[in-house]
């Protein structure tokens, strides 16, 4: 449903993306994952052709974003970031406009909005003036209106932005749904978000793609993404001592004192040799309080893809060639 | 065609709309009836009591039809491109599929109605001068009305375009009267450009000789219809290009 090749923008100067590549196949839900200025915005506005690319190329639901940019736009409902409506007219009113705009009318236009206000629970709130509302329901109309003309791909820049903790899972709990027969494409800096909505990920840093793929995978495929943590009611020395007399000798990643022990991180170890390596550190008399295997979580993984050297992770899509950074 | 129409109607429908849901549009329509209702007041003793004269006076002659305007278009049209662009709504509005050149006209057409809306209550005087007076020659009426109506229509679609270029209204504003301005004065300098040529091209495109010569007299020259036209239609355009900017950056 998404196609983009090579895509580049520049705003004088500044590269904000760098060769880009990537496809979202209908009814994906995908993440848009990085650290603000990343370049995620850039690329919604490119899609819904607000903005155009310097090159390569976009194509959505089969339309290029260049050339044929109001068909894309009649396939596409976009939430920006900010989103921003008009002050002086009423959410019924605003909703029935921009449903005409979009092509909608009579009957159909009716029901759509009484559809969408269902979804994005704005019932009680048609007749209220946009300009009195809250970010929340200011959200919920940007929402509201993306939804408004049923489009089968939906963007929405961080649609959880802005929003309490309720709101948020009732958001996640609507993009869930939409999900099921849309193709979405939502951008977040919220990693606990994307890994409750989307079933892949595209982490962007700098302009540029620097992971792609399912998140399960992405977290086994983390070379050291876990490591065995230690804790004994022993001195540190001791506990490091029975560890280095283990074979093989594990690294030790971390280590230290604790108020009455100490505790001890190493590389993580498969099945069979942590269970021997705990037996080898019970033999060994250390008082071992806590054994555990501990996984990086989401904030750590993606800490670890955006603030890597380029190059140091041997990810495709696009090779460092070192001009950046 | 048809769903591009009613698109363009929709967009039309929501800047008429706008203007009376603005404070702004109502302090203007005081201001202008104010300016206007003095004008008829002055306008029969000015013209000693001529009718046909007063008329002429009232519609096009009188510096205070002037200051109407060249004040009033700045003022209507302002808001119209700056505002989106400064809330952010222009994104909204660029995403849904519509074009800009709709947008444009859309913009201008409920700027031109409310001037038009302005206007309409000084028919209130002509009923007057018809009624206690003599018989107003009716077709100096109708060019009169003609030209006010065509030289808001060009300053409207500048305004539109001053807009256009920021995120902020008095920017835009005062861009407008300035270039008001010059396009009212500019012929008047051409008095002291020695080359014939260039100071005989710059009297042609002096608006107020429009209306003397033409408007006020009850002629509806081509010559000026298509000037006012011709203004209209390059500002439009201007400002089409001006919202599209944002796709060369």
């Amino acid at each position: 449903m998404i196609t983009i090749t090579e895509l580049t923008k520049r705003f004088y100067d500044v590269v904000a993306l760098d060769r880009i590549s990537f496809e979202v196949g209908r009814d994906e839900v995908v993440g848009f994952l990085g650290p603000n200025g990343a370049g995620k915005s850039t690329t919604l506005k490119i899609l819904t052709s607000f903005i155009p690319a310097t090159s390569g190329s976009a194509r959505v639901a089969g339309f290029d974003v260049f050339s044929q940019s109001l068909a894309v736009r009649r396939s596409v409902g976009y939430l920006p970031e900010h989103v921003a409506l008009y002050p002086d007219m009423r959410v019924s009113e605003y909703l029935n406009y921009r449903g005409r705009l979009k092509g909608l009318g009579g009957k159909a236009l009716r029901q759509r909005i009484a559809t969408v206000l269902d979804l994005c629970a704005l019932n009680d709130m048609t007749g209220r003036i946009m300009g009195q509302l809250s970010k929340g329901y200011r959200q919920r109309v940007g929402l509201a209106d993306a939804l408004l003309s049923n489009p089968p791909i939906l963007l929405l820049d961080e649609p959880t932005g802005g929003l309490d903790p309720n709101q948020r899972r009732e958001v996640r709990q609507l993009v869930a749904r939409l999900g099921e027969e849309h193709t979405i494409l939502l951008s977040s800096h919220v990693l606990a978000e994307v890994e409750s909505m989307c079933s892949r990920v595209i982490i962007i840093q700098n302009g540029r793609i620097v992971a792609d793929g399912r998140l399960e995978d992405l977290v086994t495929d983390l070379k050291g993404g876990r490591r065995v943590f230690v804790e004994a009611g022993c001195p540190v020395g001791t506990l490091e001592t029975a560890c280095r007399a283990f074979k093989p000798e594990p690294e030790i990643l971390e280590s230290g004192a604790r108020e009455t022990g100490s505790f001890l991180a190493v590389p993580p170890l498969d099945d069979a040799l942590r269970a021997k390596f705990l037996r080898h550190l019970v033999e060994k008399d250390v008082p071992v309080r806590e054994f555990r295997v501990d996984s990086y979580t989401l904030e750590e993984i993606y800490m670890k893809i955006t603030l890597a050297q380029e190059g140091s992770l041997d990810r495709e899509p696009i090779a460092a060639e070192g001009e950046q950074d | 065609m048809v769903g591009y129409l009613r698109t363009s109607f929709t967009l039309i429908w929501r800047e008429i709309e706008s203007n009376f849901y603005s404070p702004l549009s109502y302090i203007v329509l005081t201001m202008f009836l104010l300016l206007n209702g003095y004008s008829f007041s002055i306008s029969l003793p000015e013209s000693n009591w001529v009718v046909s004269d007063a008329i002429r006076y009232f519609l096009g002659l009188s510096w205070m039809c002037w200051l109407g305007t060249i004040f009033i278009p700045p003022l209507l049209t302002m808001r119209l491109i700056s505002e989106e662009k400064k809330s952010g709504t222009i994104e909204m509005l660029m995403t849904a599929p519509v074009t800009e050149t709709q947008v444009i006209f859309a913009k201008y057409a409920g700027a031109l109605f409310f001037y038009i809306f302005l206007w309409s209550p000084s028919l209130i005087y002509i009923i007057i001068i018809k009624r206690y007076g003599a018989v107003p020659d009716n077709g100096v009426i109708f060019s009169s009305y003609c030209g006010v109506f065509l030289l808001g229509s060009s300053l409207i679609a500048l305004g539109v375009f001053t807009s256009s270029l920021s995120g902020n209204q008095i920017v835009g504003a005062i861009t407008a009267l300035v270039l008001n301005l010059l396009i009212f004065f500019i012929p008047l300098l051409s008095q002291v450009i020695p080359w014939d040529g260039v100071r005989r091209v710059l009297q042609q495109l002096w608006v107020f000789r429009h209306f003397q010569d033409s408007f006020s007299k009850g002629v509806i020259d081509t010559f000026h219809l298509v000037f006012y036209l011709g203004l209209t239609t390059f500002f439009l355009f201007l400002a089409v290009r001006s919202l599209e900017a944002r796709k060369w950056r």
